[in-house]
């Protein structure tokens, strides 16, 4: 029971203390992991490798990860609900707010603000992992042909991604 | 109402497991389900969404699926759309230990290298697609918004969220008032 709470209570930190999604919530979980003694460095590395692998949210999977080695099933739960419970309820409650109040002048203003904004952040997150992602001329012939495919062919994005998957086993192995 | 459930479900379902290098890779997948696909919301009340998602902490994928889920089919809504954010969480718990196994053969590297470049262009494409709502001709000043705003995160290290409530304020006293009057 105690160890549930831990889990509950620790994976709530890393998670509400993180912003900027995922990736900011990685060195949080670990200290969590470290601090509580629920696994090895070596173990959280290596749950952390199969996380990167893996498509959906590292957050969660990571909690995934983490909660079964401790507690099994119900560890699972504990650290999920710790980690979402509260930011999926604000998230609900902000935006179910302002989405009944977008007709106030007030708040029509304030959108018109932020719009730009979001658009930076976005663009900014793709810039920042276009850091790391251009390792060789063949990740540009990529992105060039997935311009193509998804703006002149319309491709859904998923058929981009698996094709992709599969070019890189021919370049890149 | 049981059909939208199961459709929050599969839209979430596709975009959370096509969705390599986490969260962000995810966003622009949902974009694609709930704008484009489904039709739940527009192309601004999803950047709107998305603007409250980056102010407040946690993972963004499940964030937006708590929300679009609510948005479209209530509680159970939100639960579809986490459920399916979420299953890939359920199979690295499952098969955790064939997973470690192959984590680290040069087939799946090579793979998810180039998936990369990929989820850059799609996360780029989102802003652009984005971008085409949030600049209106009405109010060419939101240009100075974009480039002030890309300044400061460029030079500084400041959260998302300061930035969001700033740029709320900014825009009330810059259009909220206009449109009272006019």
């Amino acid at each position: 029971m105690e160890q549930l709470w831990e889990l509950f209570i620790g994976f709530f930190r890393a998670s509400n203390l993180a912003f900027g999604g995922g990736p900011a919530i990685i060195p949080l979980i670990k200290t969590e992991v470290v601090n509580n003694g629920w696994m090895s460095i070596g173990e959280f590395s290596e749950g952390l490798a199969i996380a990167s692998s893996l498509p959906g949210p590292i957050a969660a999977l990571l909690a995934g990860f983490v909660g079964y080695r401790v507690f099994g099933w119900l560890g699972v739960l504990a650290a999920l609900l710790g980690a979402l419970a509260l930011t999926s309820i604000l998230v609900i409650v902000l935006t179910d707010f302002l989405m009944r109040n977008s007709n106030s002048p007030i708040l029509k203003g304030a959108l018109t603000g932020v719009r730009p904004l979001v658009v930076v952040l976005v663009a900014k997150t793709a810039f920042d992992m276009g850091v790391n992602s251009f390792s060789s001329i063949w990740s540009w012939v990529i992105a060039g042909l997935a311009l193509i495919c998804l703006q002149k062919f319309k491709l859904h994005p998923g058929i981009v991604i698996c094709l992709s998957m599969v070019f890189g086993l021919i370049v890149f192995q | 109402m049981l059909k939208k459930v199961w459709e929050v479900f599969i839209g979430f379902a596709r975009a959370s497991n096509l969705g390599f290098g986490g969260g962000p890779a995810i966003i622009p997948l949902i974009q694609q389900e709930a704008v484009t696909r489904y039709k739940w919301m527009t192309e601004e009340e999803f950047a709107d969404a998305l603007a409250i998602g980056n102010s407040l902490p946690g993972p963004i994928a499940t964030k937006l699926a708590s929300y679009i889920g609510y948005r479209v089919a209530g509680w159970p809504g939100v639960i579809a759309g986490l459920l399916a954010t979420l299953i890939s969480t359920f199979v690295i718990v499952i098969l955790g230990d064939v997973i470690i196994r192959y984590s680290h053969t040069p087939a799946l590297s090579a793979a998810l290298q180039a998936v990369r470049p990929v989820v850059v262009v799609l996360i780029a494409q989102s802003a652009y697609e984005m971008g085409k709502k949030a600049f209106p001709k009405k109010y060419r000043s939101t240009w100075a918004i974009a480039v002030i705003a890309l300044g400061i995160l460029f030079m500084t290290n400041i959260h998302p969220g300061i930035l969001v409530v700033c740029a709320m304020v900014t825009g009330y006293f810059a259009y909220g008032r206009k449109s009272v009057q006019s």
